[in-house]
Protein backbone atom coordinates (compact mmCIF):
# COMPACT_ATOMS: atom_id res chain seq x y z
CA UNK A 1 0.00 0.00 0.00
CA UNK A 2 1.34 3.35 -0.93
CA UNK A 3 1.75 5.69 1.52
CA UNK A 4 0.62 9.60 0.63
CA UNK A 5 3.17 11.67 1.66
CA UNK A 6 2.15 13.78 4.38
CA UNK A 7 1.94 17.66 3.07
CA UNK A 8 4.59 20.02 4.36
CA UNK A 9 3.84 22.68 6.60
CA UNK A 10 3.89 26.09 4.56
CA UNK A 11 6.83 28.05 5.68
CA UNK A 12 6.11 30.94 7.71
CA UNK A 13 5.53 33.95 5.34
CA UNK A 14 8.27 36.77 6.27
CA UNK A 15 6.24 39.62 8.27
CA UNK A 16 4.88 42.60 5.72
CA UNK A 17 6.22 45.54 6.73
CA UNK A 18 3.02 47.73 7.08
CA UNK A 19 2.70 51.21 4.32
CA UNK A 20 1.47 53.64 7.26
CA UNK A 21 0.90 53.64 11.01
CA UNK A 22 -1.63 55.48 12.97
CA UNK A 23 -0.38 58.71 14.68
CA UNK A 24 -0.81 56.67 17.94
CA UNK A 25 1.54 54.13 16.17
CA UNK A 26 3.90 56.07 14.54
CA UNK A 27 4.40 58.06 17.93
CA UNK A 28 5.53 54.49 19.28
CA UNK A 29 8.12 54.21 16.89
CA UNK A 30 9.29 57.52 17.19
CA UNK A 31 9.32 58.04 21.14
CA UNK A 32 7.52 60.93 21.54
CA UNK A 33 4.15 61.41 22.67
CA UNK A 34 1.35 61.88 19.72
CA UNK A 35 0.78 65.33 20.36
CA UNK A 36 4.27 65.70 19.25
CA UNK A 37 3.18 63.62 16.02
CA UNK A 38 0.19 65.68 15.81
CA UNK A 39 2.57 68.86 15.89
CA UNK A 40 5.27 67.86 13.17
CA UNK A 41 2.21 66.99 10.68
CA UNK A 42 1.04 70.24 10.95
CA UNK A 43 4.68 71.77 10.81
CA UNK A 44 4.80 69.73 7.65
CA UNK A 45 7.83 67.88 8.92
CA UNK A 46 5.76 64.31 8.54
CA UNK A 47 3.99 64.16 5.22
CA UNK A 48 0.57 62.33 5.69
CA UNK A 49 -2.41 60.41 4.08
CA UNK A 50 -5.81 59.50 4.99
CA UNK A 51 -7.71 55.97 5.73
CA UNK A 52 -11.02 55.84 4.83
CA UNK A 53 -12.88 57.59 7.21
CA UNK A 54 -10.23 60.45 7.55
CA UNK A 55 -8.16 58.82 10.08
CA UNK A 56 -4.39 60.10 9.69
CA UNK A 57 -1.96 57.59 8.60
CA UNK A 58 1.85 58.41 8.72
CA UNK A 59 3.67 56.34 5.39
CA UNK A 60 6.82 54.26 7.13
CA UNK A 61 8.89 55.93 4.78
CA UNK A 62 8.00 59.03 5.98
CA UNK A 63 9.18 57.80 9.65
CA UNK A 64 12.19 56.63 7.87
CA UNK A 65 13.25 59.80 6.83
CA UNK A 66 12.43 61.66 9.83
CA UNK A 67 14.46 59.06 11.94
CA UNK A 68 17.55 59.47 9.19
CA UNK A 69 17.28 63.25 8.97
CA UNK A 70 17.94 63.22 12.82
CA UNK A 71 20.84 60.91 12.99
CA UNK A 72 23.17 62.81 10.11
CA UNK B 1 -25.10 64.43 23.42
CA UNK B 2 -26.55 66.83 20.99
CA UNK B 3 -29.22 68.89 22.51
CA UNK B 4 -31.70 69.28 19.75
CA UNK B 5 -31.90 65.11 19.24
CA UNK B 6 -32.72 62.74 21.48
CA UNK B 7 -30.58 59.82 21.04
CA UNK B 8 -32.00 56.13 20.88
CA UNK B 9 -30.97 53.61 23.71
CA UNK B 10 -28.15 52.02 21.63
CA UNK B 11 -26.76 55.32 20.51
CA UNK B 12 -26.36 55.76 24.07
CA UNK B 13 -24.75 52.42 25.04
CA UNK B 14 -22.30 53.29 21.88
CA UNK B 15 -21.48 56.75 23.28
CA UNK B 16 -20.62 55.61 26.90
CA UNK B 17 -18.46 52.67 25.68
CA UNK B 18 -16.74 55.14 23.07
CA UNK B 19 -16.17 57.51 25.81
CA UNK B 20 -14.06 54.75 27.87
CA UNK B 21 -12.61 53.71 24.55
CA UNK B 22 -11.17 56.87 23.67
CA UNK B 23 -10.60 58.17 27.27
CA UNK B 24 -7.31 58.24 27.03
CA UNK B 25 -7.42 60.31 23.74
CA UNK B 26 -9.64 62.37 25.45
CA UNK B 27 -7.94 63.06 29.05
CA UNK B 28 -5.16 63.83 26.79
CA UNK B 29 -6.54 65.73 24.83
CA UNK B 30 -8.22 67.91 27.56
CA UNK B 31 -4.69 67.96 29.38
CA UNK B 32 -3.03 69.64 26.34
CA UNK B 33 -5.85 72.42 26.15
CA UNK B 34 -5.39 72.96 30.37
CA UNK B 35 -1.55 73.44 29.27
CA UNK B 36 -2.13 76.04 26.63
CA UNK B 37 -4.62 77.54 28.23
CA UNK B 38 -2.01 78.29 31.28
CA UNK B 39 0.83 79.32 29.15
CA UNK B 40 -1.91 81.87 27.21
CA UNK B 41 -3.00 82.93 30.52
CA UNK B 42 0.09 83.72 31.56
CA UNK B 43 1.48 85.03 27.67
CA UNK B 44 2.26 88.69 28.69
CA UNK B 45 4.03 87.69 32.12
CA UNK B 46 6.02 85.18 30.13
CA UNK B 47 7.04 87.73 27.32
CA UNK B 48 8.31 90.19 29.74
CA UNK B 49 9.98 87.47 31.41
CA UNK B 50 12.06 86.76 27.93
CA UNK B 51 12.58 89.85 27.26
CA UNK B 52 14.11 90.68 31.11
CA UNK B 53 16.18 87.33 30.58
CA UNK B 54 17.00 88.34 27.12
CA UNK B 55 18.58 91.73 28.83
CA UNK B 56 19.79 90.43 31.85
CA UNK B 57 21.47 86.71 32.10
CA UNK B 58 23.10 85.15 29.34
CA UNK B 59 21.37 81.56 29.59
CA UNK B 60 22.43 78.20 28.56
CA UNK B 61 23.29 77.97 24.45
CA UNK B 62 21.25 75.95 22.15
CA UNK B 63 22.15 74.96 19.01
CA UNK B 64 19.23 74.28 16.85
CA UNK B 65 19.48 72.01 13.97
CA UNK B 66 19.76 74.59 11.02
CA UNK B 67 23.12 75.38 13.02
CA UNK B 68 21.89 78.78 14.64
CA UNK B 69 22.80 79.30 18.50
CA UNK B 70 20.13 80.63 20.46
CA UNK B 71 20.38 81.72 24.57
CA UNK B 72 17.64 79.87 26.87
CA UNK B 73 15.01 82.29 28.57
CA UNK B 74 11.92 80.83 29.72
CA UNK B 75 10.52 77.01 29.40
CA UNK B 76 6.87 77.24 27.96
CA UNK B 77 6.89 72.90 28.08
CA UNK B 78 9.23 70.32 29.06
CA UNK B 79 9.74 70.67 25.01
CA UNK B 80 9.73 74.18 23.78
CA UNK B 81 11.19 77.09 25.37
CA UNK B 82 11.39 80.65 24.58
CA UNK B 83 14.79 81.90 23.58
CA UNK B 84 16.57 84.71 22.03
CA UNK B 85 19.76 85.81 20.07
CA UNK B 86 20.88 89.08 19.07
CA UNK B 87 20.92 89.66 15.77
CA UNK B 88 21.96 92.65 13.64
CA UNK B 89 18.24 94.46 13.77
CA UNK B 90 18.52 93.83 17.90
CA UNK B 91 16.78 90.91 19.38
CA UNK B 92 15.56 88.19 18.43
CA UNK B 93 13.31 85.56 20.01
CA UNK B 94 12.25 82.48 18.94
CA UNK B 95 9.87 79.32 20.30
CA UNK B 96 12.49 76.53 20.18
CA UNK B 97 11.62 72.77 20.12
CA UNK B 98 13.74 70.16 21.54
CA UNK B 99 12.06 66.53 20.65
CA UNK B 100 14.01 63.55 22.26
CA UNK B 101 13.33 61.41 19.25
CA UNK B 102 14.36 57.47 19.78
CA UNK B 103 17.48 58.09 16.93
CA UNK B 104 18.42 61.53 19.00
CA UNK B 105 17.45 65.04 19.81
CA UNK B 106 15.47 67.04 17.22
CA UNK B 107 16.38 70.85 18.01
CA UNK B 108 13.88 73.33 15.98
CA UNK B 109 12.64 76.85 15.82
CA UNK B 110 8.97 77.25 15.23
CA UNK B 111 8.78 80.41 14.79
CA UNK B 112 10.46 83.73 15.58
CA UNK B 113 10.34 87.48 15.66
CA UNK B 114 11.65 90.69 17.55
CA UNK B 115 8.91 90.93 19.39
CA UNK B 116 8.72 88.50 22.00
CA UNK B 117 4.61 88.84 22.85
CA UNK B 118 3.66 88.16 18.81
CA UNK B 119 6.09 85.40 19.04
CA UNK B 120 4.60 83.92 21.60
CA UNK B 121 0.73 84.25 20.08
CA UNK B 122 2.03 83.09 17.08
CA UNK B 123 3.10 79.89 19.09
CA UNK B 124 -0.28 79.43 20.39
CA UNK B 125 -2.51 80.18 17.42
CA UNK B 126 -0.41 77.11 15.82
CA UNK B 127 -0.90 75.21 19.09
CA UNK B 128 -4.54 75.64 17.89
CA UNK B 129 -4.63 74.43 14.74
CA UNK B 130 -2.41 71.21 16.28
CA UNK B 131 -5.43 70.83 18.77
CA UNK B 132 -7.94 70.78 15.69
CA UNK B 133 -5.84 68.77 13.65
CA UNK B 134 -5.88 66.51 16.70
CA UNK B 135 -9.68 66.93 17.17
CA UNK B 136 -10.32 65.81 13.19
CA UNK B 137 -8.23 62.66 13.95
CA UNK B 138 -10.06 61.90 16.94
CA UNK B 139 -13.31 61.71 15.20
CA UNK B 140 -11.67 59.96 12.18
CA UNK B 141 -11.12 57.21 14.41
CA UNK B 142 -14.19 57.13 16.89
CA UNK B 143 -16.27 56.89 13.30
CA UNK B 144 -14.06 54.14 12.27
CA UNK B 145 -14.23 52.19 15.42
CA UNK B 146 -18.22 52.87 15.72
CA UNK B 147 -18.49 51.46 11.80
CA UNK B 148 -17.18 48.40 13.10
CA UNK B 149 -18.66 48.16 16.20
CA UNK B 150 -22.13 48.78 15.07
CA UNK B 151 -22.40 48.64 11.71
CA UNK B 152 -25.34 50.11 9.28
CA UNK B 153 -26.27 51.68 12.63
CA UNK B 154 -26.63 55.75 12.43
CA UNK B 155 -24.02 56.85 14.77
CA UNK B 156 -23.67 60.25 13.57
CA UNK B 157 -24.61 61.70 16.98
CA UNK B 158 -22.02 60.12 18.95
CA UNK B 159 -19.40 61.29 16.39
CA UNK B 160 -20.41 64.65 17.31
CA UNK B 161 -20.69 64.37 20.72
CA UNK B 162 -16.95 64.06 20.91
CA UNK B 163 -16.56 66.85 18.56
CA UNK B 164 -18.38 69.35 20.25
CA UNK B 165 -16.65 68.31 23.94
CA UNK B 166 -13.20 68.21 22.06
CA UNK B 167 -14.09 72.05 20.25
CA UNK B 168 -15.68 73.41 23.14
CA UNK B 169 -11.83 72.74 25.18
CA UNK B 170 -10.34 74.64 22.48
CA UNK B 171 -12.66 77.77 22.34
CA UNK B 172 -12.10 78.33 26.52
CA UNK B 173 -8.91 78.39 25.69
CA UNK B 174 -8.77 81.17 23.24
CA UNK B 175 -11.98 82.78 25.57
CA UNK B 176 -9.52 82.49 28.83
CA UNK B 177 -7.07 84.43 26.56
CA UNK B 178 -9.43 87.51 25.53
CA UNK B 179 -10.22 87.45 28.72
CA UNK B 180 -7.19 87.64 31.14
CA UNK B 181 -4.69 89.49 28.71
CA UNK B 182 -7.36 92.18 27.14
CA UNK B 183 -5.55 95.66 27.67
CA UNK B 184 -2.21 94.17 28.63
CA UNK B 185 0.88 95.20 26.42
CA UNK B 186 4.20 95.39 27.21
Amino acid sequence: METIPKNEEPAAAPPVERLAYSVQEAADMLGVHYFSVYRLIQRGKLKTCHALRGKILVPRTELLKLLQTDLR
Amino acid sequence: MNHYERPTPLQEQANGEALRHFAEHLNQFKANCDTLRGIEGNLSTTANDALKSALLSPGRVIQTDDGTQWQHDVDLSNITSICHRRAAAGLEFAVVECLPLKSGEMREVLNSGHNAREVLQTFMHDQRQVLNLWKEDVKAQVKEHLAEKYPRQDMGIVVESFEIKMARAISETRAHTQSHSRGVRI
